[in-house]
Formats: C-alpha cells, sequence, structure tokens
C-alpha cells in the first residue's frame, strides 16, 4: 500500500500533480476517459487531448465529495462562496479511488497534509491484457499454471512413498496387461503351426493365470493405495482452507456469502483432489500405456499399425469439438439444479407463510418451472452427449473395421501370422478404451487449476493483522479513540472522525438511531475490523501494536442474538474457557440468573441446544450467553442489546445479571430501549458516525438537546402503545 | 410545481409556496415499472411527493428531470455484442452502449445475469455497474447468438 504524503505549497513545486487520476465517464455520462490532476495549487480535470472540462483553485475549495449516484457517482465541490460544482463523473468501476481523491482534496484545500490511499489497482492482467474479475487479483486465464501445479504437487510430499508406490503400481499394471495379448498370439500360432503340445499350452496357461493373479493383486493395492492417498490429501485441503478462512478478517465474510466461502472447503477442494489422485495418474499410465501398445504395434507391421490408428484424430477432434458445449450444458444443468435446491429451501423454511397465505399453489407452480427448466437442460445436455459419445463409438469400432480389413488381407496373404492379427486385435481395445477419455483431461486440469487457484487465493490472502504480533497486554480497561474514521467501503464513511475516552471500569451506553454508528463502533472495539484513520488505544497501547488473540482472549461479548453451538449447556457456558469445570459453570450460571431453569431442564447443563437440541427461549439463551461472558472473565465487556423481546420479569432477571457482570468491567452498551442504560456512567449520542452528546443520564437530559429528544419520543411510544394495550 | 437548476448544478423544486434544494429524484421500481413512479425526494430523503409517470411532472419539467434522471442513473443500454467469452468461470464481455464502448467481467452469471422478464436481461459486472439488454430480441441476429451461448 502506498500513500501519497506531501505537504501542500512548502517544498514540492505547483506544477507537481500531487494527486493523478483518470475516471471512465465523460460530462455527458458517456464512456470516456478523464483525467484529474491536482497540483499544490489547483484542481484541473482535462479531456485525453489535454483540453480542460474544469479548473478550481485549492485556495477557493471549501468542501470536496464523492456523490453515490445509481450504478457509479460523481465528485462534487462545494466552493467557499457556497457555490456547488459538479467535477467529474465515474462508474463503480473508480468510484472508491474517487472517494479518496475527494478526501485528498478537502485536506489539501484545509492546509493539511495529504494523506490519502491512493494505491493504484491492477485492472487488467499485465500479461494477457484481459479484465481483472477483482481488482489485483488473479488472472483466471494466466495464472501461473506450472507454479500452481507445484504447489498442488505439494500436498502429496507427505504421501511421498505412497506416491512412488502408486505410480510404479500404475507403470506394472500397464506392462502386465501387455503380456496376455502375447501369450495369445503364442498359442493361437501354436494351434495353427501344430507347434503346440498339451504341456506347452499348459506351462502358457500357467504363465497367464500368474500375471492374472499377479494383475489382481496389483490392483488391489493400487485401489487401496489411491483410496489411502485420496482421503488424506483430500482431508489436508480441507484443514488448510478452513484454517486459512478463519484468519480471514471479518471484511472478507461480509463480501462473500457464507455458501460461496464453504464451497471452497468442500468443493473446490474436492476439484484438486480428483485431478491429484484420478486425473493425474490416468493421464500418466493412459499415455505410457498408450505410447508402449503404439510401439508395439509399430514393431509388428508398421503398414497395419498406421492403418488401424487413423481413426483416431478423428476420435480427439469429436471429443475437442463437443467437449466445450456439453460441459458448457452440465455447468447450467448444475446452475438448474441449485436453483431448485434454493427454491425447495425457501419455501419449506417458509412453509409457516406459504400455508398462512394459502399460497401452495404458487409457489407449486414456481417449483414446478424450475423443475422443469433442470429436466429440459439435463435433457439437451445428457441428449449431446449420447451423440457424442456415439459418434465417438463408431470412430472407435472403425479401428476394428480397419484391422479385421487390413490385418486379415495380410493374414491371407501370409504376411501376419494369425497369433500376430490376434495380439494386435486385443492391443486395439487397450488404445482405443482410454483415448475417449483424453480429451477430458484437459477439463479436469482446468477445474482443478480454478478450484486450486480458489483456495490458494484464500490461503495467499493477508489474514488478519497483528495475530504474529509478540507483544501481549493485561487489559486493565482504559480505551480512547483518537480521531477513529471507518466504513465498510471506504466510499462511504460510517464514523467520522470519532474521539472520546473512558476509564477503566466505566460502563458506557451508545445511543442513537439504527445507522448512527453504534455497532461499527463495537465492531472496532472487537478489532473485526481496522480503523481507515486514527487510532484505538488500550491502556494507552495503539490497539494495532498488541497480538490480536491476546487481546480478544480479553474481550467479552454478549449478543443481539446469542449464538448457541451445537452441544450441551454447559460446553456453551464454557465456550471462552474449554477446561472450565462444572462448578465454575454453575457459579457463572447462578450469576447469570440461569442456573435454576438450567436445573429444570430434564438433562440440567447437559441438555443439547442448537439445531437438533431443546429448544429454548430468547431470554434463556440471553442469560447463557451472559453466563458465558462472566466465566470468560473479560476486561472488557460488550453489551449488544442484551435485553429485547422479553417478559418483564425475565428482563429484570437478565438486568440484575448484567448488574452483576458489568462490575468492575470496562463496558460498552448498545440499548434501542433508553431506560436500560440508566446504569451507564456516561452516555455517547451518535449521528451519522458523529458524536453529538456525552454524558450521564441526568445531564442528557437536562441539557435537552438529541438524547431528551430520543427518550422523549420513546416515552410516547410507549404510552400509545399502553393505551392500545 | 416547477422544476430547475438554481444554482447551476443543484435541482430546485418549487412547490406552491415551497422550495426544495437539491431534490433528488429516485424511480420507485426501476427494473419492473421502468417508466412508472418517480419520486422526487428532499435533500433528506424525504419523499416530497411521487409523480405516476414522467409526464406528470408538466411539459416543462421533463426535459430537467430526463436529465437529472440522466445524470443520476448510471446504466447503460447493451445495443450491440461484439464478443462474449467465457473462461474460467469469468465472463468477458465487449459492448456498444448507448453511453460508448465498454469492455467489463462479470463472475457467476447465475447471480449475475438477471432476466427480469422474457425481453428485459441485467448484467451486473464485478464492480457492480448495471448493463441492460432490453429488448433482448431488438439485438442483430450476431449480437443475439452471442448473448445466447453463454446465458
Amino acid at each position: 500500500m502506498q500513500t501519497a504524503s506531501l505537504t501542500p505549497g512548502g517544498a514540492s513545486a505547483p506544477e507537481i500533480p500531487l494527486i493523478d487520476v483518470t475516471s471512465d465517464l465523460d460530462e455527458d455520462g458517456l464512456y470516456g476517459v478523464r483525467r484529474l490532476v491536482v497540483t499544490a495549487t489547483e484542481v484541473t480535470v482535462s479531456t485525453p487531448t489535454g483540453v480542460p472540462t474544469c479548473r478550481i483553485a485549492l485556495s477557493d475549495i471549501a468542501k470536496a465529495r464523492h456523490d453515490p449516484l445509481v450504478s457509479g457517482g460523481r465528485m462534487i465541490v462545494t466552493l467557499k462562496n457556497g457555490v456547488i460544482i459538479p467535477v467529474v463523473n465515474y462508474s463503480l468501476a473508480v468510484s472508491e479511488k474517487f472517494s479518496e481523491v475527494a478526501r485528498g482534496i478537502e485536506q489539501l484545500s484545509q492546509g493539511e497534509e495529504l494523506s490519502i490511499d491512493m494505491h493504484e489497482e491492477l485492472k487488467r492482467c499485465p500479461k494477457c491484457d484481459r479484465l481483472l474479475p477483482e481488482k489485483d487479483g488473479p488472472c483466471p486465464v494466466c495464472v501461473n499454471r506450472s507454479k500452481t501445479l507445484w504447489r498442488i504437487f505439494g500436498f502429496l510430499k507427505p504421501y511421498s512413498r505412497a506416491t512412488t508406490m502408486l505410480v510404479a503400481g500404475s507403470v506394472c499394471t500397464t506392462a502386465l496387461n501387455l503380456i496376455p495379448p502375447y501369450i495369445q498370439k503364442q498359442l493361437v500360432d501354436g494351434f495353427t503351426e501344430k507347434t503346440l503340445g498339451t504341456n506347452g499350452l499348459l506351462q502358457w496357461m500357467a504363465l497367464w493365470l500368474g500375471i492374472a493373479l499377479a494383475g489382481s493383486g496389483l490392483q488391489i493395492f493400487n485401489g487401496r493405495l489411491m483410496t489411502y492417498l485420496a482421503t488424506h490429501i483430500s482431508k489436508d485441503l480441507r484443514a488448510s482452507t478452513y484454517r486459512a478462512i478463519e484468519y480471514l478478517s471479518m471484511k472478507y465474510f461480509d463480501r462473500k456469502p457464507v455458501g460461496a466461502i464453504a464451497s471452497r472447503v468442500t468443493q473446490d477442494t474436492d476439484r484438486v483432489w480428483h485431478f491429484l489422485v484420478d486425473g493425474f495418474p490416468f493421464f500418466i499410465t493412459n499415455s505410457l500405456m498408450a505410447l508402449g501398445v503404439i510401439g508395439f504395434l509399430f514393431s509388428i507391421d508398421a503398414v497395419l499399425a498406421a492403418a488401424i490408428l487413423v481413426p483416431i484424430p478423428f476420435i480427439l477432434l469429436i471429443s475437442v469439438r463437443y467437449w466445450k458445449p456439453i460441459s458448457n450444458m452440465f455447468f447450467k444443468v448444475s446452475q438448474r439444479m441449485a436453483r431448485l435446491h434454493m427454491q425447495l429451501n425457501e419455501s419449506l423454511s417458509g412453509i409457516r407463510v406459504v400455508k398462512a397465505f394459502v399460497s401452495e399453489d404458487r409457489e407449486f407452480k414456481r417449483f414446478d418451472e424450475r423443475n422443469k427448466a433442470w429436466q429440459q437442460a439435463a435433457m439437451q445436455a445428457d441428449q449431446k452427449w449420447y451423440t457424442a459419445f456415439g459418434m465417438m463409438t463408431f470412430a472407435a469400432s472403425l479401428g476394428a473395421l480397419i484391422n479385421w480389413t487390413v490385418g486379415g488381407m495380410f493374414v491371407l496373404q501370409g504376411r501376419l501370422t494369425l497369433g500376430e492379427f490376434i495380439m494386435v486385435n486385443s492391443l486395439l481395445i487397450m488404445v482405443y478404451g482410454p483415448m475417449q477419455w483424453f480429451a477430458q483431461v484437459n477439463n479436469w486440469f482446468s477445474r482443478a487449476m480454478a478450484g486450486a487457484e480458489r483456495i490458494f487465493e484464500v490461503m495467499d490472502m493477508t489474514p488478519e493483522s497483528n495475530r504474529e504480533l509478540e507483544r501481549t497486554l493485561d487489559i486493565r480497561g482504559d480505551v480512547t479513540f483518537d480521531a477513529v474514521r471507518f466504513g465498510y467501503d471506504k466510499s462511504n464513511p460510517v464514523l467520522k472522525n470519532m474521539s472520546f475516552d473512558v476509564k477503566a471500569g466505566e460502563m458506557i451506553g451508545f445511543v442513537g438511531r439504527s445507522g448512527a454508528g453504534k455497532s461499527s463502533t463495537i465492531n472496532l472495539i472487537c478489532r473485526f475490523y481496522e480503523p481507515d484513520g486514527g487510532r484505538i488505544l488500550v491502556d494507552g497501547v495503539p490497539l494495532n501494536e498488541i497480538n490480536i488473540a491476546n487481546y480478544r482472549s480479553q474481550i467479552g461479548i454478549v449478543l443481539q442474538e446469542p449464538f448457541l453451538f451445537n452441544g450441551t449447556i454447559a460446553e456453551n457456558i464454557a465456550y471462552g474457557k474449554p477446561d472450565a469445570s462444572l462448578e465454575e459453570i454453575m457459579v457463572a450460571a447462578r450469576a447469570a440468573n440461569a442456573h435454576d431453569f438450567i436445573v429444570s431442564k430434564p438433562d440440567g447443563y447437559d441438555s443439547i441446544v442448537g439445531e437438533r437440541g431443546v429448544q429454548l427461549s430468547g431470554g434463556e439463551k440471553q442469560r447463557i450467553s451472559i453466563a458465558r461472558a462472566i466465566l470468560h472473565n473479560p476486561r472488557i465487556l460488550i453489551l449488544d442489546e442484551a435485553t429485547s423481546s422479553v417478559d418483564v420479569e425475565t428482563e429484570r432477571q437478565i438486568q440484575e445479571a448484567i448488574g452483576r457482570l458489568v462490575e468492575g468491567r470496562t463496558t460498552f452498551a448498545i440499548a434501542h430501549r433508553l431506560s436500560t442504560l440508566r446504569n451507564a456512567d456516561r452516555l455517547i449520542v451518535l449521528e451519522r458516525g458523529e458524536i453529538v452528546e456525552m454524558g450521564t443520564h441526568e445531564e442528557l437530559m437536562k441539557r435537552r438537546g438529541v438524547f431528551c429528544n430520543l427518550v422523549e419520543t420513546q416515552r410516547a411510544v410507549t404510552e400509545i402503545i399502553g393505551v392500545g394495550n | 410545481m416547477q422544476l430547475f437548476y438554481a444554482p447551476e448544478g443543484r435541482l430546485r423544486l418549487t412547490l406552491e409556496d415551497r422550495s426544495h434544494l437539491d431534490v433528488v429524484p429516485a424511480w420507485a421500481a426501476p427494473r419492473t415499472h421502468p417508466d412508472r413512479y418517480l419520486s422526487l425526494l428532499d435533500s433528506k430523503g424525504k419523499e416530497i411527493l411521487m409523480l405516476d409517470r414522467l409526464e406528470d411532472a408538466g411539459a416543462d419539467n421533463v426535459e430537467v428531470l430526463r436529465q437529472e434522471l440522466r445524470r443520476r442513473y448510471l446504466y447503460s443500454q447493451v445495443r450491440r455484442v461484439n464478443a462474449v467469452r467465457m473462461e474460467f468461470g469469468a465472463t468477458y464481455w465487449s459492448v456498444e452502449t448507448d453511453r460508448g464502448h465498454r469492455d467489463f467481467v462479470t463472475q457467476s452469471l447465475q447471480e449475475n445475469a438477471q432476466w427480469i422478464d422474457e425481453e428485459f436481461l441485467l448484467l451486473i459486472d464485478v464492480e457492480g455497474n448495471h448493463y441492460q439488454v432490453k429488448p433482448v430480441s431488438a439485438l442483430d441476429p450476431e449480437s443475439l447468438r452471442r448473448l445466447r451461448s453463454v446465458v
């Protein structure tokens, strides 16, 4: 990451561009290039030929901002005299960049130091000039195949002995397969020339039996070895992929749906090991076999060999020609199947709504449409496949026809013995059999490469920073936000310039409308995200200098929707401290007012919760979650709307539990119900990512500002609801 | 009602005795009802009024509205498909649109090529830009063939 950092005016000459970027839309919204240059004195936008379309002196600028439009945006500058000027238009392709530029212009115009992230992203592959699916990402066409391939083979390394044995075994199998045709030749020639006695026959047959036994033994051995390798490698691949994903930052999880991430662990790894264990050995052994057989054929009779191999190019041609459309069609089939699954999933999980609105027929119609679409696609794909397969079979049987014609003629002429003819016939099948699948090798290879790329991409992604840091800290609990700026995407800041100081042991309540930035602040305190600007300090130490695992182990969270894992209640309470004894767990559960309801379940602390387990009410889940936090004994505690939608008595119990939990810890709480924040030492009122008020409940009520307004609105609403009841 | 730019670049709506600055026109359902239900929002995002049709704004205002909408909705209409190539899960497009020539990439077409109806195909590229093909049958046969080869 490269950060421009220059002081305006100062040392740099006025004509040196401090910022130099290009947009992809012109003034009329047509695709075209506009170059925006910011020097120490002015902002200029010009056409590719250098004709300026906009020129503003930096000293006239009061504000510059990115105005998000649909499918793009534009930069708007407000002059000191109040005039607003649209500077340049751009599509979504570059809007993030221009929102940084807008910030830069503002910094420069206010005489501040320029500090924006002007990392130039790679949009096209530098090698083949194709557009990249992800900026700065790998080009799917030009990824370094050999490098990826080596990396894939790296997974074989712990099993190098097994791999060597597998390859050796496959080569032996190939060699053994070549012997029976030779025996057949000897026998047939022996019969026709009457040179073979009973003894001779039995000797040959004994050899054949021996080869059959050895061959089968080898096949069993190879099969077992292959299974051993396949399962181990797929296990290793899944484990390393999952491990890499686990350590990625939350931003990654925001961008990708869970299904897509999960498919990297299951489907993509599948493709890779299939290739390693099926595709690769298949390719090696069959290539060897084909070469061996063809060589053998030529040694018998070059003319005959050449004649019977004539159809092979046609087979290859057919498979190459048909492969692409067929694989596209099968891709379509899997898409349609996924759509049907989606529909099924949706309508079944929403069955209550479906029934309530009597829309069974409508849902059936939708299901049926997708069902038919799947059937159509599957039928077309399979029919095409059988057509191609039939053509290949015909080409393959041509080989036999040619052999019988040409070879038969040679036998009649006495150029070939009958035994040699029979041998050629047997060998023929060995070439033509695997030939039909050769075109697929390329497909296996591409799929494995694509899968491997996606896996390696995850593995190579920078994990959350500070995992490697040595510095640990026994937290007291002072927390400081120093001009913190943050947005989930940079063009849209959620927190702007936020600063506050919290003393150890204080309880802080965050108040504001939804979208004001409460959850984002909490996310930053947990270090799920990095701030885009400013610093967060704990006990005076910048957060990005502390080992993240060490830091998080001292933070406890009670979430809005408590997440319970499949397992017993005791396991769930002990999630943050797996070695806790049942006594410790019970102490925590008592403090969380959860003990009584837990022991009244038939299995007590051993009751299974989660998907397959007992149903817990919202209030019960919350108290288990509080017990989890108490047992974890964090220095900094996060409460995200811990009391919602429960009855009065449960709420009292939860409040009591929370009261015990927050004691002596720095606590940050979000609650929509303002009365629940009465216990907070201080309240921070947020509006559009900025702090508008800060103080105790009483102070804020006296100020009659934003907070007071919120409280009164809520009271009014509660009263209305009360009257309604 | 009266719509005009004052000061320059800022859309103003004067309605009876009130004047709103920085008015934003927004289609209520741009995909299913592309030319109907236009909401006019004030600078805080609150609706001032809704027009059933663009023309309801009155002849004087329609042009201003059209101009503002064109600037705000940076969708483009695909007129011709020069080339489509599918490689390793990514689809590379080269098209002519009402805004000019454009090359873009889409990924996982299942999600990013959406059939709004029989004649309306929406393509969303990896950056989130929208490209509309509407009506699909109006494309020339070559473009249509290229399009059909992937979607």
